[in-house]
């Protein structure tokens, strides 16, 4: 009997300090990019972003047309990086496509509309479908609360034809 | 007396199963799953390509996202460039050293300089501690040469 409840308690202990490690090791992993909150402040504060940070649309090009109106749009970056949405961390943000929209009010976050699509998974390509006619794209960086950079990182505007 | 010797002899041989399962089995869980559509790739240069001087590395990545080193969400990762190199083992963090570049902080694009004469590029995701997804998210190996 007491051997019973020995290996019993055995069983049941040495998994739960497996258990426990696991868990802290999770911790670990979810503090370090959000590491900061937002102490007293209504507004989210607008992230830094260097100077030379800059998006661009890699494609399609200025003046592209396209067939059929279903393609991929290639979303680059320069001198920065790419974080999902929620994961605040400095030199990071993740990319928005505004679609036939100027852009929006760089204090607050960026609309989450058919006009503004977002890629807070990280995504680096969208897969967009348009109807005939002309269209512009551009990017515009949002930080882990869709709040565009100071100053905002952003690329051109394009003009695509969907015929 | 019989009796406690019998829970010491059980206790060691749980704690020896323990000890002996927990290092192996650990690496292969901590992979992180992958959709098996995800799949890097390098935009530029194209396979074959000469370019001279530094030049730019375009990360591709489809159905799948990125996100720095240290940040552990689904479906994401952080690029690893493989440079003259094949693919590491799987199930351990990929080495950091001049044939494998890590891209930690989310990078989607970088530049080499690397000296004249053929070179081999590959991509590999990592996941939050630099550890291959499951299937693995990678590009073709491609073939340059520097002038």
């Amino acid at each position: 009997m007491i051997v019973r409840v020995a290996a019993f308690l055995l069983a049941c202990a040495i998994p739960g300090t497996a258990l426990a490690q696991d868990a802290g090791h999770g911790t670990h992993d979810m503090t370090a990019p959000d590491g900061q909150t937002a102490p007293g402040d209504e507004r989210p504060k607008r992230m830094a972003a260097p100077k030379d940070a800059r998006a661009y649309i890699i494609w399609p090009s200025n003046g592209t047309v396209i067939n059929g109106g279903k393609f991929w749009v290639r979303m680059g970056l320069q001198n920065y990086g790419v974080a999902p949405a929620g994961v605040r961390r400095e030199g990071t943000g993740h990319h928005h496509l505004i679609i036939d929209s100027e852009l929006p009010p760089l204090d607050e976050p960026i609309p989450n509309d058919r006009n503004h699509l977002h890629f807070g998974g990280g995504q680096t390509e969208a897969r967009v479908e348009l109807p005939p006619g002309q269209h512009t794209l551009q990017m515009l960086l949002g930080d882990a609360d869709h709040v565009p950079h100071d100053p905002p990182v952003t690329s051109s505007k394009i003009t695509i034809t969907v015929r | 007396m019989r009796s406690s010797a019998l829970v010491a002899a059980v206790a060691a041989g749980f704690v020896s199963v323990f000890v002996a399962l927990a290092p192996g089995a650990a690496p292969a869980d901590d992979r992180h799953p992958a959709p098996k559509d995800a799949y890097a790739y390098i935009g530029w240069p194209n396979d074959g390509e000469v370019v001279t001087g530094r030049f730019k590395v375009w990360l591709g990545l489809r159905n799948f996202g990125v996100a720095p080193s240290g940040v552990d969400k689904p479906n994401t990762g952080h690029h690893h460039l493989l440079i003259d190199v094949g693919v590491p083992p799987l199930d351990e963090p990929i080495p950091n050293d001049r044939n494998h570049v890590h891209l930690g902080a989310g990078q989607t694009e970088t530049y080499l300089e690397l000296p004249p004469g053929r070179h081999t590029l590959q991509l590999l995701m990592g996941d939050a501690d630099h550890v291959p997804h499951d299937p693995p998210v990678t590009s073709k190996k491609i073939t340059i040469t520097v002038r």
